[in-house]
């Protein structure tokens, strides 16, 4: 049996980064394939990362492949430890089972479990004391989250569910979610609702980094027979308020909502799927209701 | 009528299939122009699709004019409204008729000029 060794490199969360994660994808994205992930080179992992390679790993599994997440070529303690304490790393054949501390679980959802995924987000996510806001606003802000995880299992047609994970930055006081799914992709969905529409020609010509416009403009869905296309606006008016960030990688296109406004790219490296990689400011004087104190949420 | 969220839903009002149980218990009175409380009082977590069908869908047959004299809610907390605000505002758009030729075109014309 022929096995491919993948090397992970060190993984942030910035452009290459997420080009590294693609060009993994690119190289496993077939059916019957044997995988072995090599950690020798990786100094850094981001929860962006663990989510991907995750769903990558379940996702070569779907398609009668095998993976194997090589513990012994991870030398890096600090990452060793993270993935371990997410439970990363029990999921995936190492010996050991998560604890409570700056990560916040590796989940993995084959399906949408409205409680479980809102107490994840809850308890485990905003939830730990990191961010200091009142049940009220916590509950607000989960409300506004889960809409990712919605949109994923409406829209992406993912065979193999979806798959979180994030980390509170103590330094930087930062709160990071990923959420990520191998379905077909924001573009290829915008493209096939309005090919039903517009002659393929012209849809044809549509870029990623218009379709995912499209779909962030409030009112638009894809839907047919039922009302929608309010999700995504109430989380990214959320996103603006809050002065953090949030990127979305999907097919060849990119989109970016922070204070500034919103950017939309396309990317030279396309994968099947979307990413979601939010970073909130752990800072409460962001977060009130209008009869809490000011300022707004 | 009134409707009690909490006894009905639970504390987590998210999920279009919850949504649809509260439509298909107020449309018909709604539409025979009966009053109709919804009472939110103990529920505490939001989402867009549990609105999309519980009151979005309501807009289908009922004139928003109608809808808002004839449906009250109670004790819906400023998360809360937002989403039923924004969703109402999305419904009326979703059920006018939309050109999606035209909307392609603009689509295209818009990316012709950020290539130049």
């Amino acid at each position: 049996m022929f096995q491919k060794v993948i090397q992970i490199p060190t993984l942030n969360d910035g452009t290459w980064d997420f080009q590294q994660l693609f060009t993994i994808w690119n190289q496993v994205n077939d059916y019957f394939e044997d995988v072995r992930f090599d950690f020798s080179n990786c100094r850094f992992l981001r929860p962006n990362a663990v989510a991907f390679l995750g769903g990558l790993a379940r996702l070569i599994e779907s398609r009668l492949g095998t993976v194997v997440f090589d513990w012994g070529t991870l030398h890096n303690q600090a990452v060793m430890n993270n993935l371990r304490q997410n439970g990363f790393a029990g999921v995936f054949g190492h010996p050991s089972s998560g604890w409570d501390g700056n990560s916040i679980p590796y989940r993995e959802d084959q399906f949408l479990d409205m409680n479980g995924i809102m107490d994840y987000l809850t308890y485990n996510w905003i939830g730990k004391g990191w961010v200091h806001v009142s049940a009220r606003l916590r509950d607000a802000i989960v409300g506004r989250m889960w809409e990712i995880y919605n949109n994923a299992f409406e829209h992406s047609g993912t065979q193999i569910g979806v798959f979180s994970c994030g980390q509170h930055f103590w330094r930087q006081n930062d709160l990071i979610l990923s959420v990520v799914d191998f379905g077909q992709g924001i573009p290829a969905k915008v493209r096939g609702f309005l090919r039903q529409h517009a002659e393929e020609t012209l849809v044809a010509k549509l870029t990623g980094a218009s379709c995912l416009r499209w779909a962030f403009q409030a009112g638009n869905t894809t839907k047919v027979g039922e009302p929608g296309g309010s999700g995504l606006d109430l989380l990214k008016e959320f996103i603006r308020i809050n002065h953090g960030k949030m990127e979305v990688y999907s097919n060849e296109g990119y989109a970016i909502i922070d204070k500034d406004g919103e950017r939309y790219e396309n990317r030279d490296i396309s994968f099947e799927g979307t990413v979601v990689h939010i970073t909130l400011r752990c800072d409460e004087n962001l977060y009130r209701f209008s009869d809490e104190a000011e300022p707004l949420f | 009528m009134k409707i009690s969220i909490k006894d009905k839903i639970g504390p987590r009002c998210i999920i279009k299939e919850d949504g649809q149980k509260i439509y298909d218990e107020i449309h018909g009175p709604l539409k025979r122009a009966e009053k109709v409380t919804l009472d939110f009082n103990g529920v505490s977590q939001f989402a867009s699709p549990f609105f999309n069908f519980a009151i979005g869908q309501l807009l289908k047959d009922i004139p928003e004019a109608d809808l808002r004299r004839l449906l009250q809610i109670e004790n819906l907390n400023e998360t809360g409204k937002l989403v039923v605000e924004r969703v109402i505002e999305n419904a009326a758009k979703y059920h006018g008729d939309k050109d999606y030729r035209k909307i392609v075109d603009d689509i295209l014309e818009q990316q012709a000029r950020e290539s130049q």
